[in-house]
């Protein structure tokens, strides 16, 4: 899979796998190193691993906020206990 | 009065099966030039003296020789010649230097050359993305050695970057080169600091899914003044009618009535001496909808 970014199921990656996917297809998109009538294809599975990372990016920042709101309910807490 | 140049020879640069930039494609551009009242003319055979303006001569020779007797040579990862590929660009470079003495000698306003195969990704001595010489540029040096203009301009509006008439035109200070083009995507270069020898190159990236509406901004805001400032004798223009979003080969939005639109708006430079020649434009509906628009306009502004 990492030897070539045009293939492979994007769903079951991780955020990693998914950035370094992307990197290699905007590095390969950069380097001109893809002749022109697969170009598309090749852009189009990149804007799929961004799309996939920014829904990974996502997932994560609700569970960050989930977190942040329990440890305001814990420090509420232990304020009020130590009142 | 619009001129268009075609001849049958550009038909004879076949690609092999399945090849996006095939035969077809000029059966598509006549649908779209139906109706249009427009002065017909035969490209002439290109001279090697206006390829040697851009090119080497080494590299001339090794495409004329690379020029296969039967089937197909294959110079990169998709680009062919057959056996009919050499006269079929010296036509599409004929074309276009026709088109210019016509046009910088007053006997038209526009012109439109529909030849093949296409020029813009052509570097010095490099055939690379469907193309073998790099037409626009060729037409370009025309104008300024040989008719001796100061100041002309190219804006390349195909999907991709004109990476071939970037690198033919990098130390040409008397030509200001705007090339609008997908990001990323093939050839990779374009990027905005891609600036030419003598800050002459502008190139105006656009993000995929981006619409007409994004692409009239985009020119309003920077291409327009910056032709305005230029003030050039003479304005080509490399076709590519690839960001229509129909098009199987890239993902832009554009639709028929945003070449309309640029078309207009780029006529009122130059004193509407215009000439354009056709580049990309692959889904074949999309095409014919495109050169109607394009042509449509170059007929109105050539009268």
């Amino acid at each position: 899979m990492s030897e070539n970014p045009t293939a492979g199921p994007i769903d079951a990656m991780s955020f990693e796998e998914a950035m370094a996917a992307l990197e290699q297809v905007v590095g390969a998109l950069e380097r001109g190193e893809v002749p022109l009538e697969q170009s598309i294809a090749l852009y189009e599975r990149g804007a799929a691993l961004k799309a996939h990372c920014a829904k990974k990016l996502a997932e994560a920042e609700e569970k960050v906020e989930l977190i942040r709101a329990q440890e305001g309910r814990a420090v509420g807490t232990a304020l009020a206990e130590g009142m | 009065m619009v001129l268009v140049f075609t001849h049958p020879d550009c038909a004879r640069h076949v690609t092999p099966p399945g090849h996006p930039e095939r035969v077809e494609r000029l059966a598509a551009v006549e649908r779209g030039l139906r109706g249009l009242p427009v002065d017909r003319r035969e490209c002439p055979l290109g001279e090697a003296a206006d390829v040697l303006r851009c090119h080497p001569a080494g590299y001339l020779a090794r495409v004329k020789a690379s020029v296969p007797e039967e089937g197909w040579a294959q110079l990169d990862g998709d680009t062919f010649l057959s056996p009919g590929s050499s006269d079929a660009a010296m036509r599409a470079v004929g074309g276009i230097c026709a088109a210019v003495d016509a046009v910088v000698g007053g006997a038209a306003r526009t012109a439109f050359v529909a030849g093949r195969p296409p020029g813009h990704h052509a570097e010095r001595d490099i055939a690379m993305g469907f193309c073998l010489f790099g037409t626009v540029a060729i037409a370009a040096k025309r104008a300024l050695d040989h008719h001796g203009l100061k100041r002309v301009a190219i804006v390349d509006f195909d999907v991709h970057h004109g990476n071939g008439t970037q690198d033919l035109m990098w130390d040409e200070g008397r030509c200001l080169l705007v090339s609008s083009h997908q990001m990323p995507l093939y050839p990779g270069t374009g990027r905005p600091e891609e600036k030419g020898a003598h800050g002459q190159i502008m190139n105006l990236p656009l993000r995929g899914g981006g619409t007409g509406h994004d692409m009239r901004q985009a020119y309003e805001r920077v291409v327009f003044p910056a032709l305005q400032e230029w003030d050039p004798e003479l304005l080509l223009i490399s076709a590519g009618f690839d960001a229509h979003a129909d098009d199987p080969l890239a993902g832009l939005e554009w639709q028929a009535e945003d070449y309309a639109w640029l078309t207009r708006h780029l006529c009122e430079f130059a004193g509407g001496r215009v000439v354009s020649s056709l580049e990309g434009g692959y889904d074949l509906g999309a095409l014919a909808a495109s050169v109607a628009a394009h042509v449509g306009v170059l007929e109105e502004r050539g009268r």
